[in-house]
């Protein structure tokens, strides 16, 4: 037994033979001894795409084994939670896969356990240097631990507010530009005060809190901070303010109206979009991704008041405007998220993996990568990748994606912040704007986000001195 | 006279209200199913458009070619069945011992390993995960289908623990007087407790089979290879956090849901015959 | 060789695979995440010896009424609901579906086949079912004109009988009794159970009973009833470990995240969320130990008193 205990001497010597093991790739590559054998070098690939998405990402596999001999990628998808396990447990039995996709802000935590490899030890200099002036800055902070680059983002997660524009036009409202329009929208068509309600004009989600507050001029997170403590910023008085607007919807119509209705966006009963289902929302908080839905319901003739039985009536129209600044607020701001590719650090084909995740993401091949952004509806990490006929082709077929793309592009998407705790930050502010909204009591959105700060900066100090 | 008529009357009513009763609790329970099986019969846009109405309109009989094409569907049922067949086998040998030995036998020492028996299933597999799997790997079983079978050949407490509730209600004086007679405890186990146990170790054999069929985390924590991977997995390539296709899900659970069917009426058929030797020799 | 010897060496060599397992299999992990419990551990690198400041942290926790505590009490009121209704409704729908009945078969295939369903469809089936605005079942409450539920999505700590008044709208049940609804449903594996169990009870049992004109609730009552206990309480038991290590479903439900604001956190998930993804070890192996004490003391108090009730 034990031979199972100790995975390996002493992490100094660990890492130096890893080191030297990179050393030795940088030298050889992985490519096979000799020339004539011509047999690929295999790419163990490990991915969480399902759904309608992963014929998409089987065909990039194909074309890209198709596009060299050198490399074979084999893919193994998985969801997510199990791809984190099996991760966890190849890295102690000392085989990791040589890459990995994942949607989930882990870098900055595996980073910091020192298993993943940086970009730098795959990509040359010039390689390097071109990345980053290629990628968006979002794209640039999702990948990023402690200034260096751990990840390659393959495609991002962006939201903003879907409106029902008929519906908006019945009450003579306009498209919300800025805060106060969108409490004007949830009061007209909702007015609060009653027992039942059948639709919303709006809701807040506090799990959104992340973009609210980003929106009204806070941040989570700050670089700069010389103590480890004040690091974490979720108790930005500007973030308190967020939450104080978003609560207020909660005062207005109650709590348990409030958890009710956005039973409609949780993960599995998302499968339906609830803008479309019975018009539950006039206007709703979501991701690209729900474009597909429309553009269903477009072409079978669905949608809002057909679906109803009355048949005559013309569909609702729909449009996407981006999260709307309270005064003085920051424009075209967000919480963003996406796909990264990371390079576990044993792994043996660490090259290989380099050139599929430049042919996944675009660098150098930027046709492709459009192809396979417009095939699946994502948003492409580059402008570069935007610019191509295939993907200027979507824009066209989808004018409404060009709003997820020129917020993709901004300077104010920020990720959950790059740090060690990071999921861990990331559900204590969730679960201290849920407290707010969804509970009856006294809990002040103030005292929750300094609760959940705390919790969280005590976390940070153990886990960044425990060496 | 009177009173017997009475009582008559009185059964056939409660009789009434048992059949009433039973019909009203398989609907309660049905309606779920029904619904898995309309949905499973819509068209993508129905369930995004009206998720909450019952009848497919049109129907979508697509979904159910498109569900089994989606995956190598043969691969995946034979790797299944594998599974299967090889963990029942493995549970019916090494539990039905153990369960035996901690109902009807008295040695020292029982009273404490059935304890650690209970204790065995009370820590969390999250915190036991880790080093278990490496277990495995050490043992050469990784990537392979024995790394779930091969455990099941060395006991599991849940069935231990309820075929050993089974043989305790074996009447004491049937196995004192073969002891009597001479028989050795694994003879007494083939000759008496058995067949009278049949019942018992067809629910353990369908329950272990049902709980392989359904396995997903386990084999793909052990496997490697998707040549190796059950049909659980196949299931979840219609999942994904943004784009589920509910329309196939649905009609792959409903595929994966029908052999089990079979394998119920199987097992139904050994309660029903153990009632009746239970009833001849009791 | 005398009768003990014998007993002696045919229970050794029965139990003997299974202790070869627990040797192998069992012991090994288990020591492992007792050691983890005093070390701070991130599952990527080395365990760091800590002594008990994990369990201080937990002991902190518990005291100032903590998220390991709210999972605590999640945990307890979802294992209560989900066994007391298990054991009623098994028995009792297994004793049903006992009656010689036309369709039996077809009506015992119906009741056992949602535990065969995938917990992944049969999550996303009941949050349609479930859904607080157009749900089927609160649907059917309406038109009952009875109040509609905030399932899966209510947050009371205790859905009722604690909010039963005073809650606005009649909204008594909240997101723990969806996830005990669903957990009932799923009673399939324990109705085969109860049916095999009703199966065993000799029949002239029963035929005594008919000879002195027991009425069927009265053969229930004092044949069937009795001979089940050993089943019952093996139900009991399993279903207390269990619904404590519940994953899946809550894990489905919640969102991951024991939405909405904790109120599905239980203990099984919070320790998921603790070990995988704060990768913090050593303090979910602490849980895990404490849960341990916790369950393991429940279960020899449910032992003891069984004695009482069990028939032998």
């Amino acid at each position: 037994m034990s031979t199972v205990e100790p995975r390996s001497p002493k992490p100094e010597a660990r890492g130096r033979l890893a080191l030297l093991f990179t050393l030795s790739l940088l030298l050889f590559g992985c490519q096979p001894v000799s020339e004539t054998a011509s047999q690929p070098e295999e790419v163990i690939f490990w991915h969480f795409w399902g759904g309608e998405d992963r014929p998409i990402v089987e065909q990039i596999v194909v074309d890209f084994n198709a596009s060299q001999q050198q490399y074979r990628v084999r893919a193994i998808a998985m969801p997510g939670n199990n791809l984190d396990l099996k991760f966890f447990l190849s890295v102690a039995g000392g085989d990791p896969p040589d890459l990995l996709n994942h949607d989930e802000p882990v870098i900055a935590d595996w980073a910091h356990r020192d298993v993943l490899l940086p970009l730098g030890e795959m990509a040359t200099p010039e390689e390097l240097d071109r990345l980053n002036d290629w990628l968006f800055p979002a794209a640039k902070q999702l990948g990023s631990y402690d200034g260096k680059l751990y990840a390659l983002a393959n495609g991002l997660d962006i939201r903003a507010l879907y409106c029902n524009q008929t519906m908006l036009e019945e009450h003579s409202l306009p498209l919300p530009r800025t805060i106060a329009d969108l409490d004007r929208i949830a009061e007209t068509i909702a007015p609060p005060g009653q027992q039942e309600y059948q639709r919303m004009g709006f809701l807040p989600n506090p799990d959104r809190l992340w973009a609210w507050g980003v929106v009204f001029g806070g941040t989570f997170w700050n670089p700069a901070a010389s103590e480890t403590r004040s690091m974490i910023t979720a108790d930005d008085p500007k973030n308190v303010a967020a939450l104080e607007w978003m609560a207020g919807y909660s005062q207005r119509y109650g709590p348990s109206v409030v958890s009710s209705f956005r039973s409609g966006e949780q993960a599995l009963t998302g499968t339906s979009f609830l803008m479309l289902a019975d018009r539950r929302y006039a206007v709703m908080m979501d991701g690209q991704w729900r474009l597909r839905d429309l553009a269903a319901a477009r072409d079978t003739g669905a949608g809002g008041l057909a679906v109803q039985g009355e048949e005559d009536t013309p569909q609702d129209k729909f449009t996407v405007v981006p999260l709307p600044p309270p005064p003085g607020g920051v424009k075209n701001a967000g919480w963003v998220n996406g796909n990264s590719f990371i390079v576990p650090k044993n792994s043996k084909c660490p090259q290989g993996a380099w050139e599929f995740m430049k042919f996944w993401s675009g660098l150098d091949n930027e046709a492709r990568a459009a192809q396979a952004c417009a095939d699946g509806g994502w948003i492409p990490v580059s402008h570069e990748v935007v610019n191509q006929p295939a993907y200027q082709q979507a824009l066209r077929d989808e004018p409404l994606l060009n709003v997820f793309v020129e917020l993709a592009s901004s300077e104010n998407q920020h990720p959950t912040p790059p740090l060690p705790v990071a999921a861990y930050y990331l559900q204590q502010v969730k679960r201290a704007a849920q407290n707010v909204m969804f509970r009856e009591g006294t809990a002040t959105p103030e005292a929750v986000l300094h609760g959940a700060a705390e919790r969280v900066r005590l976390r940070l100090e153990e886990v960044l001195h425990e060496e | 006279m009177k009173s017997n008529a009475m009582n008559d009357n009185h059964e056939t009513s409660s009789n009434i209200a048992g059949k009433v009763l039973v019909v009203l609790a398989t609907a309660l329970f049905a309606i779920p199913l029904v619904w898995m099986v309309l949905t499973s019969l819509k068209t993508p846009e129905q369930i995004a458009n009206a998720p909450y109405s019952w009848w497919p309109s049109p129907l979508r009989w697509e979904n159910y070619r498109e569900a089994v094409s989606a995956m190598p569907f043969l691969r995946y049922l034979v790797n299944t069945l594998v599974l299967c067949l090889g963990s029942v086998a493995g549970t019916l040998f090494s539990c039905t011992l153990a369960a035996y030995a901690f109902a009807r036998l008295r040695f020292p020492g029982r009273n404490l390993l059935f304890a650690v028996l209970i204790a065995t299933m009370l820590l969390p597999w999250q915190v036991t995960m880790a080093p278990r799997f490496l277990l495995i790997r050490e043992l050469g079983l990784y990537d392979s289908l024995g790394a779930l079978i091969a455990p099941t050949f060395l006991g599991n407490a849940f069935y231990i623990f309820l075929l050993r509730q089974f043989f305790l209600t074996i009447p004491q004086d049937m196995i004192e007087a073969a002891r009597m007679d001479g028989a050795s405890e694994l003879g007494i186990l083939w000759r008496i407790a058995l067949p009278l146990a049949r019942p018992a170790l067809a629910t353990v054999a369908l329950l272990q089979f049902v709980a392989a069929w359904n396995n997903y985390g386990g084999p793909l924590l052990y496997l490697n290879d998707p040549q190796h991977f059950p049909l659980a997995y196949g299931l979840e390539r219609f999942v994904s956090s943004h784009s589920t296709q509910t329309h196939l899900l649905m009609a792959a659970a409903v595929l994966f849901t029908l052999p089990i069917v079979a394998a119920f009426f199987l097992a139904q058929r050994l309660f029903l015959r153990g009632i009746a030797t239970t009833g001849l020799k009791g | 060789m005398s009768l003990k010897r014998q007993e002696l060496i045919a229970g050794l060599t029965m139990t003997g695979p299974w202790v070869l397992g627990l040797l192998t299999l069992t012991l090994y992990p288990f020591a492992a995440s007792l050691w983890w419990s005093f070390c701070e551990y991130d599952l990527l690198g080395q365990p760091r010896w800590v002594g008990g400041s994990n369990y201080a942290r937990l002991a902190r926790d518990i005291s100032t009424g903590g998220q390991f505590w709210q999972a605590l009490g999640n945990t307890a009121y979802y294992a209560v609901a989900s066994v007391l209704l298990s054991v009623l409704v098994g028995v009792s729908l297994a004793t049903l579906l006992s009656q010689t009945i036309r369709g039996r078969t077809l009506m015992r295939t119906l009741c056992f086949l949602p535990a065969v369903v995938p917990t992944v469809a049969a999550a996303v089936l009941w949050m349609w079912l479930l859904d607080p605005q157009a749900g089927l079942v609160n649907k059917a409450l309406t038109t009952l004109e009875l109040p509609a539920q905030n399932w899966f999505r209510g947050t009371s700590a205790a859905a009722w009988p604690t909010s039963w008044p005073t809650d606005a709208g009649g909204r008594v049940f909240g997101s723990k009794d969806g996830l005990v609804l669903m957990s009932v449903w799923g009673i399939g594996n324990l109705l085969v159970i109860y049916l095999a169990a009703i199966g065993d009870v000799p029949r002239a049992l029963y035929e005594a009973a008919e000879i002195d004109g027991a009425s069927p609730w009265r053969k229930f009552l004092h044949v069937t009833l009795p001979m089940l206990t050993p089943v019952i309480f093996f139900n009991v038991v399993m279903g207390l470990i269990q619904s404590v290590q519940a994953f899946t479903d809550v894990y489905l439900v919640s969102d991951g995240q024991g939405d909405p604001a904790g109120a599905t956190m239980t203990v099984s998930l919070y320790l998921f969320l603790t070990a995988f993804k704060d990768l913090d070890m050593g303090y979910a192996s602490a849980m895990a130990w404490l849960l341990f004490v916790i369950v393991a003391m429940a279960t020899w108090w449910l032992f003891r008193t069984s004695r009482k009730w069990v028939h032998q």
